[in-house]
């Protein structure tokens, strides 16, 4: 009776592509059916599949083939509690993966069989920081406000601009932006990655631009240069969108926004960020490029509060 | 290689063996040589057209290629005239025919033994509505045919007495001829259900004294949906008929008609042409190979899975010890395990296929409290090797210790 109730759903899914497997659903049903109405199950469909398991087993030994033989009922109900377990965190995994983007939710990045590729949780990570209680980041004037000041929310996103998953995040992050105009802004942070390329000379640079009026251009810049960026690239850069060269490269060469940059950097750390890109919605968590759905939900939550 | 009988001779022209897997279960249904795949092909390739309606060529063609397999038949049996030889679909319908047929009345008494197949009980007690009695003689305590309960069952109200040939239960073959003695001295008529006797034996009707002999073509390398029934002409002559249409009779008007002679008269409808002339070369194929020799050759077989099981006290082999008076069959149960259970354990464990169950014989395995049995047959193109793995297999089983 136990592997009818595990075999029901599962031939009913193999049922939807072969015919074959249809018969056996209707066996699991019908078994199941006579089982609840305390009749005896007249389909022989678990004795078949504890037949066939006893002879693969016999093959390597006739000791476990007849320990499966006598104590299938008992493996039977193993069998259908770990069924039962596995079908309730594949369906967790699931709901957080539509979600959140992620099996596991929204501030991690672990593997996730329906995202294997990692697409929605890659993370340029730096060494681990263990914080014994976390400070959520906080609004600073200092800091660029991408969309309406007067915003009701703010995400607060750590991002560096030699991350290759910052830059993924971008256009997702400027979707977010344009869905909830008016009701939703964005606070940058950089947070440097050590081992990037160019990483601490990029969000100095950006400070700089910031400096000059010029700070959403150069944002969007520096992430279109990303894979090109070299020590010169700023100057560039800054040449392009028209703003003064020579004030913007003595502030680079001065490191006028060092402790800036550091002290940003700090708080994502306090605030438990262990790579780039992570948002923060009040105290709710996204870590990497998560999809447009995984914002939505929890910005819809925060907004409704 | 047994008594200078080579089973690998023959494998070769069955397809089916060149899989990985050992085939026991003969006694439900034998595998076909090319020679019969062929045969039938050819039917439907070259000469596809009906029999006895129409007159073109191809018609003519049929109508011969069937006569040719009637006369295969009844030398198959040794019967007197090619017209004593009914095709049926199958051992079921052939009984089926006579119970229908041969005029039993309010009163009347069947014998039949107590092994016997549903397709020989059934007919009889269906019967049991219009007032015919079925007496069942019972068999030793070994399983073997008991005489002295079998004339016990004898009244002068007997009409027929129709029992099975060799059992599909244990293999077990039945005194025929001293049965058909004893029926006929107390003018009764003898069918014999030969499903399991005709595939593996000579059979000589005439000798057995057989007045009726009912078998099926597809546990005898022949096609499934063939059967045939051996009736002494006498009989079939009187007989009425069972199924009736088209090719039955000769004339008809609106209130009446005119019955076809036999044996056409008993074989209703549209015939399985291809099936029937496949048959005919079924039987070619088994006197090639020779009756006596594959008898011999399953009994030895039998003999290899015997020795190698019987001592085990957790087997209880069905039917009597010696392996020489259950043919090829061996039909077994092991303590503890439940016989589909063990059919379908030798498949997952090395494709050997077996039936599990009470072999359409519920009677029997209801009277003796028994779920059914596990029960391996044999044939022509079973080896040694394979008896050796089977007898590995079921050792497997029994020490599993359940």
């Amino acid at each position: 009776m136990v592997l009818c109730f595990l075999a029901f759903p599962v031939f009913a899914i193999l049922g939807i592509f072969s015919v074959k497997y249809r018969k056996l659903t209707y066996e699991a049903l019908d078994c199941l059916f006579r089982t609840v109405t305390l009749r005896k199950c007249r389909s022989s469909l678990d004795e078949r599949i504890k037949s066939s398991m006893t002879g693969k087993t016999m093959k390597y030994s006739p000791w476990a083939a007849g320990f499966i033989y006598k104590n299938f009922k008992v493996i039977s109900w193993v069998l259908a509690v770990i069924f039962i377990w596995s079908t309730y965190a594949a369906s967790v995994g699931v709901y957080n993966y539509y979600y959140y983007g992620n099996c596991n939710g929204p501030d991690d990045t672990g593997f996730c069989m329906f995202d294997p590729g990692g697409e929605n949780s890659g993370l340029s990570e730096v060494d681990t920081y263990t914080q014994s209680e976390i400070v959520y980041p906080t609004l600073e004037g200092n800091d660029p406000i991408i969309g309406n000041k007067n915003a009701k929310l703010t995400i607060i996103e750590f991002g560096c601009y030699a991350c290759p998953y910052t830059k993924k995040a971008e256009p997702i992050v400027k979707e977010v932006l344009e869905h909830y105009k008016g009701k939703v802004n964005l606070q940058f942070k950089t947070f440097y990655i050590p081992h990037h390329n160019m990483s601490f000379q990029s969000a100095l640079a950006a400070n700089c631009a910031m400096e000059q009026g010029a700070y959403p251009r150069y944002h969007s810049l520096l992430f279109e240069m990303q894979d090109a960026m070299k020590n010169n690239s700023f100057h560039s850069m800054a040449e392009a969108i028209g703003i003064d060269t020579v004030k913007f490269d003595n502030c680079i060469m001065t490191q006028k926004y060092s402790d800036e940059v550091k002290s940003d950097s700090l708080m994502g750390l306090h605030a438990g960020v262990k790579g780039t890109p992570t948002f923060f919605i009040n105290e709710q968590k996204i870590v990497g490029p998560k999809p447009f759905r995984t914002f939505k939900t929890i910005i819809d939550e925060e907004l409704k509060k | 290689m047994i008594f200078g009988y080579d089973a690998e001779k023959y494998r070769k022209d069955f397809p089916i063996l060149s899989k990985d897997l050992i085939y026991f279960d003969n006694a439900c249904m034998s595998l076909k040589p090319v020679q019969v795949i062929e045969k039938m092909n050819e039917y439907y390739k070259e000469y596809t057209a009906c029999a006895g309606r129409s007159s073109h060529r191809l018609a003519a063609k049929v109508e011969d290629e069937v006569a040719v397999s009637r006369n295969e038949l009844k030398n198959f049996v040794n019967a007197k005239h090619d017209s004593e030889i009914i095709f049926t679909r199958n051992t079921t319908e052939s009984i089926n025919l006579v119970a229908n047929s041969i005029g039993l009345g309010e009163g009347d008494e069947v014998i039949i033994s107590d092994k016997e197949h549903n397709s020989n009980l059934i007919p009889w007690l269906k019967l049991g509505k219009k007032g015919i009695k079925v007496k069942v003689a019972q068999s030793n305590p070994d399983n073997t045919f008991n005489l002295e309960n079998f004339s016990k069952c004898l009244t002068p109200k007997t009409k027929i007495v129709s029992v099975v040939h060799s059992s599909n239960i244990d293999g077990v073959t039945n005194p025929v001829k001293e049965i058909a003695k004893i029926a006929h001295k107390n003018k009764a008529a003898l069918l014999v259900d030969g499903a399991q006797a005709a595939p593996h034996k000579d059979i000589d009707v005439r000798e057995l004294d057989a007045d009726f002999y009912a078998f099926s073509g597809h546990k005898m390398l022949g096609p499934t949906g063939t059967g045939v029934l051996y009736g002494k002409i006498d009989f079939l002559e009187k007989m009425d008929q069972f199924i009736v249409g088209g090719e039955t009779v000769i004339d008809s008007t609106y209130t009446d008609y005119k019955m076809e002679k036999i044996p056409m008269r008993f074989e209703a409808g549209l015939q399985d042409y291809a099936g029937i002339i496949g048959l005919g070369e079924a039987c070619r194929y088994l006197k090639k190979v020779g009756l006596k020799k594959i008898e011999q050759h399953e009994k030895k077989l039998n003999s290899v899975i015997t020795e190698g099981l019987v001592d085990d006290k957790n087997i209880s082999i069905i039917g009597p010890k010696e392996p020489e008076k259950r043919g090829g069959i061996f039909s077994f149960n092991v303590k503890g395990v439940k016989p589909n259970d063990v059919s379908k354990i030798l498949e997952s464990s090395k494709n050997i296929m077996v039936r599990g169950g009470a072999h359409c014989a519920h009677s029997w395995f209801n009277n003796h409290r028994l779920d059914g049995s596990a029960r391996a047959s044999l044939y022509l193109y079973n080896t040694e090797e394979e008896c050796k793995i089977f007898v590995g297999e079921v050792g497997k089983i029994l020490t599993m210790k359940v």
